[in-house]
């Protein structure tokens, strides 16, 4: 069958649609709900294309490629229809930086997502690098809303194991839904409610979890957008690399996509999109190599310590330990998680460096759990994970331990060698069907951890044993004649485990998976004990006329990700002036995190503050309900602005710095100045507090980077037109985040104007003692929290700055990836998260 | 210096003859494990042990060792004490004078003050003052036995005393015995001062700061946590709104010193002060269980070879590091006490003597790579006595680190200084008091400690805390104090 696109012969295979005829020819037709897993489905109609003889435009995924066809997708007919349709799907995305002048920029300045709560741009998008949308929105040349957009101001779902949830982003293609019908043949999620308020849930208001959900994450893997999100996996961004190997969690043996940054393994995908894996492959395995807990150094026992050492001392110690005990004392306990080379060498070591029959494989039980049993008149073992009962260890005159993390074992252990795990080992497994399966060494093992086999390979040399086989692969596989090993990948069926989490194991290498791995925790096997209930009761906050230092009086979510909380803080409202700052501790074992004060009340004794959730600290104080009382708030702190009649000045804000200018509008209105206030936001539903603004300024301009709510633009460009027109400015004032500060820094570089910046970054003590937060001014070191804030804009430097506020956004990640889920460890929807729940 | 390191104390058994038994070491945990963990190193007298080393003391008449103590604490009469076996009487005399004895037993420069003055020491071993002292301390506080003592009528003053640091403390223990109303205004989130955020738990366990406080919550002292004085209150204000008849200033010297070499702003480049209270004070080496990101880094060179930097180097070595201390003068040179140095050394931080930091090398986004250093060689003595040392020409070398920690000292804190123009101050910024009575240029206000002598010892903060004390009594009962002469 032939057809012509775009002028252009093709040939169209039988049953194939006319989109999937153009994209195996190469030719590009825009599309979104469609996904290479899925079938046809016709719901964003952005493969439009124009078919003669057909009335009106066909959706080419739905259409099937007939003889003799002749089709356009490109005339501009099509592409303004798209664009158009593209503009209707963005009133629902926050999309403000798909129409931004100064994005390149931007993402110069902060090229990898920051982490936050919710995502109201791209710039903290954990799908930034990936996205469809966005690529969409580059093809079609997309450059303006047509009316408004709207935002829902959906609750984040957070309380689900593994998968956050921001459906704010979500566009309604579908593909999630589909996928999940399509794999599981069940609709755990679907399509709620109906037009506008449509939107993607489980039935009843349920959690992911309370539906029954497998987790296996396709519908995270097929979302074009941001909404879902892998929530480990999502603070790396897109690995550089992807690799495949063989996951040994179970022995269903299927083939992992792996995917790598930093020879680490950040990522877990299926192989065959079609049939997902388990839960386990899926989202435990990353976090399991990765594990803080991971052994890293041999160990020996030195009275009652284990005592890390060099793999010289640790092997020495071993051997003249071991060479006592050759013979029917001797035994190995391992169990099938090792590979066949691996097993192999073991059992050379009992057999002929031991000179023991004693090699046991002790086989997992099907959530893999395994325990050995000892042949009498054993009392030395070498095991590889926790494999044996408390008698049996206390039996024992000598135990060799190989194992990848901590276990109760280790109390007895002589001696602890750090083992390497599945990704990051080479050799060969069997699968439960007897097939062998390679494995492939992707990642790094932490510190000086070795795989099993060069362990016992290291050991039989420190015992002096000659003939023992090297750790070759290829002579291993033939000595032990073990067959050549095909990845799992082309499989018929979604692994049992995926579809029933009964089946799923809860242990590995003797260890409760659940214990290692956060998420599991709400995930209970069969056969695993159930985490009690951590039943969130919450006391009921009474208001009463006594209150508590610190207490929170009031908390709203005042726009998308931007939390207002008022403290009860007297000492500090007693003294607090414009421009200052408080440090606050939300919680005994928090960071100090210093909030610019927007207002205070000297009288009544309370503090305002604007919280953006940003990073572990600020969701803490961003999950905090009325009635709940900070740990620690200490302040006002730093130099207050400088307030004097300059005559006009222009208060330039943006994010927490809208809030903040509330204060320093007032200050300098009532020293005599022509107040100018523009505040910038990204889309109209982000400004908060325009009336209170517009009542302490002289001017208020609101401008929004799509254009829906006062001047296009950002806010230094509303001040450049001012200017432009001649009119006189003696003094700016910039708050907000860097990028915006550094901009105006920047335009305003040639004029004659002072212009100030207030800075906000890292700080420890914020009375000067630590010198965390030094910034560069002129060439000189300054500290912001005694010196600043505010700081010349056109002296600071930018770049330094950004990188310092950087310095452990890396390592924040292991707090904000403990897996857990964030509303449970918290309060489960709490009176001010805003959600509706209760 | 003895070697304390030696666990054997087989060789200590009395001889019949009146020979006197070798000074004895305290128990202490391997190098070579406590180097990974951050349990506190050594593990303190056993009762037998304690009263062997006691048995040593001559109890002499005229007590030379007490003139080497800043407090004046009874050195004799406790160690007396020992020899009978009364430990908990012996605590409860030498907290007589020394409010914070298992403190003081753990960081006081000993080999400097009572012990260099002990005539056993003149040809032998002294006593080991310290370790006694450390001893009963403990002891007491293991028993539960930690009595309060009675307490004089009150006399109606109030005394504000800013900082919990050790100065702090001091000075609050003594004004609350002399029958005062004491107020400690801290500014972080917990007290200690140095002791908490500088200290680090292997050196001195935060457990037994909070019991030293503790005893002083029960004799009475309030504690208001997250005040600034300077910020949340004045002194003048403290003085004359608050109602407080006296205020006692124990700041500290909180405002770290830098090289003011090229890359010292560079991510990973700490003051001291950063890095150790982002370990001790921010529990920084227990994340994620807390949430303050670990500094646990690769290589790391201190910069500095005082205490803090033995401190800084020993805390790095805990967090995994391979760890250079970086001194641009000679090992005898370093200020650091030698058992500092001596237990650094042993846990295995490297020593790059004679070196000093020319610049700070990084990448492109703006993280150290390395520290740039030249070699020294020692010249003409200077000022201080100490041989200066003098760069060796074309002798540039580069260490490859991902940290540096500056530890090159503290300059006093200018908060205070800076809300209350009318209070005297030296060009270094410290507060300029009388010497022998620790007042201020301004009447009712005293200082003590870092604040006023620069960056020094724990017991020489308590000691001036002492005079203070002392002082403010007198002041507090309408005595005329010696104000320090207008410079």
């Amino acid at each position: 069958m032939e057809l012509t696109i775009n002028g252009q012969r093709v040939s169209a295979e039988a049953n194939e649609t006319v989109l999937k005829c153009a994209l195996r020819h190469d030719i590009h037709i825009p599309h979104l709900c469609t996904h290479p897993s899925l079938p046809p489905f016709g719901a964003c109609r952005m493969c439009m294309v124009e078919i003669e003889g057909m009335r009106g435009y066909p959706t080419a995924c739905t259409t099937p490629a007939a003889e003799g066809m002749v089709v356009r997708t490109e005339t501009e007919a099509l592409r303004e229809l798209r664009r158009n349709i593209l503009g209707l799907m963005m009133l629902e995305h926050p999309s403000a930086c798909l129409l931004c002048d100064r994005r390149e920029q931007c993402e110069e300045f902060r090229p990898s997502s920051e982490k936050v709560g919710r995502t109201t741009g791209c710039h903290t998008c954990n799908n930034k690098e990936v996205c469809d949308v966005r690529k969409l929105s580059e093809d079609l040349g997309f450059c303006q809303l047509p009316v408004p957009p709207l935002y829902h101001f959906r609750p984040l779902e957070r309380s689900d194991p593994f998968i956050d949830r921001d459906l704010n982003l979500c566009i309604l293609c579908g593909r999630c839904v589909r996928v999940c019908k399509h794999q599981h043949d069940t609709s755990i999620i679907d399509f709620v409610g109906r037009s506008s308020i449509s939107r993607i849930g489980e039935a009843f208001g349920r959690t992911l979890l309370e539906a029954d959900c497998r987790f296996c994450g396709s519908c995270v893997d097929v979302c074009p957008t941001g909404s879902l999100a892998d929530r480990y996996a999502k603070w790396f961004g897109k690995p550089d690399s992807w690799a495949e190997t063989t996951c040994m969690f179970c022995e269903e043996g299927c083939a992992l996509h792996v995917g790598l940054e930093d020879g680490k393994a950040v990522a877990v995908r299926a192989v065959d999109e079609d049939k997902p894996l388990c839960v386990l492959g899926r989202f435990a395995t990353a976090p399991f190599m990765n594990g803080t807990e991971r052994l890293r150094a041999p160990q020996i026992r030195v009275g009652d310590v284990l005592r890390e050492v060099s793999w010289e001392e640790a092997l020495t110690r071993a051997s003249e330990k071991l060479s006592a005990c050759k013979g029917g004392a001797f035994a190995v306990v391992c169990d099938t998680s090792l590979t066949l080379e691996d097993r192999y060498v073991l059992k050379k070591f009992t057999t002929d460096v031991m000179a023991s029959p004693n090699f046991i494989i002790s086989v997992p039980d099907g959530n893999g759990r395994a325990k050995a049993s000892l042949p009498d008149g054993v009392t030395a073992v070498l095991t590889t994970g926790d494999f044996l009962t408390e008698t049996q260890r206390d039996a024992l005159d000598v135990l060799v331990v190989q194992d990848c993390y901590p276990s109760a074992i280790l109390e007895k252990a002589d001696i602890v060698f750090p083992a390497a795990l599945f990704t990051e080992t080479e050799g060969t497994v069997l699968d439960c069907r007897n097939t062998a399966r390679p494995l492939h060494r992707l990642t790094t093992p932490p510190g000086q951890a070795r795989t099993d086999g060069e362990i016992i390979t290291a050991l039989a040399a420190a015992l002096n044993t000659s003939g023992f086989p090297g750790n070759d692969r290829a002579t291993l596989a033939e000595a032990a004649g073990i067959p050549e090993a095909t990845l799992y990948s082309k499989r018929e069926s979604v692994p049992a485990a995926a579809s029933n989490p009964a089946k799923r194991s809860a242990w590995f290498r003797g260890h409760n998976l659940a214990l290692l791995v956060g998420g599991l925790k709400s995930l209970p096997a069969d056969g695993e004990p159930v985490a009690a209930e951590e039943e969130a009761s919450l006391p009921t906050f009474v208001p009463t006329d006594k209150r508590i230092p610190f207490q929170v009086l009031s908390k709203q979510e005042i726009s998308p990700n931007n939390h207002e909380i008022i403290f009860y803080a007297p000492a500090v409202a007693k003294k607090a002036k414009a421009g200052q700052f408080v440090i606050i501790m939300a919680d005994a074992t928090s960071e100090r995190v210093p909030y610019t004060l927007c207002d205070w009340d000297a009288n009544e004794g309370t503090i305002t503050l604007i919280v953006q959730e940003k990073g572990q600290s600020s969701r803490k104080l961003a999950l905090m309900r009325t009635g709940d009382t900070a740990a620690h708030i200490v302040g006002p702190l730093g130099t207050p602005l400088e307030i004097d009649n300059y005559g006009t000045v222009v208060l330039l804000g943006g994010c927490y710095g809208i809030g903040a200018h509330i204060a320093n509008a007032k200050a300098l209105k009532a020293a005599g100045n022509h107040v100018i206030l523009i505040v910038e936001a990204r889309s109209h539903y982000l400004h908060y507090y325009q009336e209170e603004l517009a009542s302490v300024a002289d001017e208020f301009i609101a401008s929004t980077i799509d254009g829906s709510n006062g001047v296009k633009g950002h806010s230094i460009d509303v001040l450049l037109r001012r200017l432009k027109t001649g009119a006189k400015v003696d003094r700016v004032i910039a708050v907000g985040c860097p990028f915006m500060m550094k901009t105006v820094a920047a335009e305003t570089a040639e004029m004659n104007m002072p212009v100030l910046a207030a800075l906000n970054p890292i700080m420890l003590d914020g009375t000067g003692m630590c010198g965390a937060c030094r910034v560069t001014i002129d060439g000189k070191t300054k500290f912001a929290c005694v010196d600043g804030p505010f700081f010349d804009a056109h002296l600071i430097d930018w770049e330094e700055l950004k990188d310092r506020r950087n310095a452990y956004s890396e390592a924040e990640i292991g707090s904000l990836l403990r897996t857990e889920p964030v509303e449970h460890a918290h309060h489960a929807h709490g009176h001010g998260c805003g959600c509706g729940k209760s | 210096m003895p070697d304390n390191s030696n666990t054997d104390n087989t060789a200590a058994e009395p001889k019949p003859k009146k020979e006197r038994p070798p000074r004895q070491a305290m128990p202490e945990q391997a190098p070579e494990d406590r180097a990974r963990n951050f349990q506190e190193v050594p593990y303190g007298y056993t009762p037998e042990l304690a009263m062997l080393e006691a048995s040593r003391c001559l109890t002499c008449k005229k007590p030379k060792c007490v003139d080497g103590c800043p407090v004046h604490v009874d050195i004799p009469g406790f160690i007396a004490l020992i020899q009978e076996g009364k430990f908990i009487e012996a605590a409860h005399h030498l907290k007589e004078q020394n409010a914070l004895p298992a403190i003081c037993g753990r960081v006081c420069p000993q080999e400097e003050q009572c012990e260099s003055k002990c005539i056993l020491g003149i040809k032998g071993e002294p006593v080991a003052v310290g370790r006694l002292e450390r001893f009963v301390a403990d002891y007491e506080r293991a028993s539960g036995a930690v009595a309060t003592p009675e307490l004089p009528p009150k006399s109606g003053k109030r005394v504000a005393i800013i900082g919990a640091g050790p100065a702090g403390l001091t000075a609050a223990g003594d004004l609350v015995r002399m029958g005062h109303e004491v107020t400690v205004f801290e500014a972080l989130q917990e007290t200690g001062g140095v002791l908490v955020y500088g200290i680090p738990e292997f050196r001195l366990p935060k457990e037994i700061v909070k019991a030293e406080v503790n005893f002083l919550k029960q004799m009475g002292v309030e504690f208001v946590m997250d005040f600034v004085v300077g910020r949340n209150a004045t002194i003048p204000e403290l003085l004359e709104e608050e109602g407080y008849d006296a205020v006692f200033i124990g700041t500290g010297a909180g405002l770290p010193a830098f090289l003011g070499i090229p890359g010292e702003n560079l991510v990973g480049v700490y003051s001291a002060n950063e890095y150790l209270t982002r370990s001790n004070l921010m529990k920084s080496y227990l994340f994620p269980k807390y949430d303050t990101p670990p500094i646990r880094r690769e290589r790391v060179a201190v910069v500095g070879g005082g205490n803090v930097a033995m401190d800084s180097a020993r805390t790095a070595l805990r967090l995994g590091g391979d760890v250079h201390i970086v001194y641009r003068r000679a090992k005898e040179q370093m200020p650091a006490r030698i058992e500092e140095v001596h237990h650094a050394e042993q846990e295995g931080v490297k020593m790059k003597l004679l070196t000093n930091p020319k610049q700070i090398l990084g990448d492109d986004k703006h993280r150290v790579t390395g520290i740039e250093c030249i070699q020294m060689e020692l010249g003409e003595p200077d000022e201080s006595g100490r041989r200066r040392p003098v760069p060796v020409k074309g002798s540039e070398f580069v260490i490859e680190v991902d940290t540096v920690v500056i530890a090159i000292g503290n300059n006093p804190n200018p908060l205070i200084p800076r809300s209350m123009p009318d209070l005297a101050t030296s060009k270094w910024g410290t507060i300029i008091v009388d010497e022998t009575t620790m007042a201020t240029s301004v009447p009712g206000v005293f200082a003590a400690g870092d604040i006023v002598s620069g960056a020094a010892t724990v017991i020489s903060a308590m000691g001036q805390a002492r005079t203070a004390a002392a002082t403010i009594n007198k002041y507090l009962h309408g005595e005329e104090i010696v104000v320090p002469k207008p410079a």
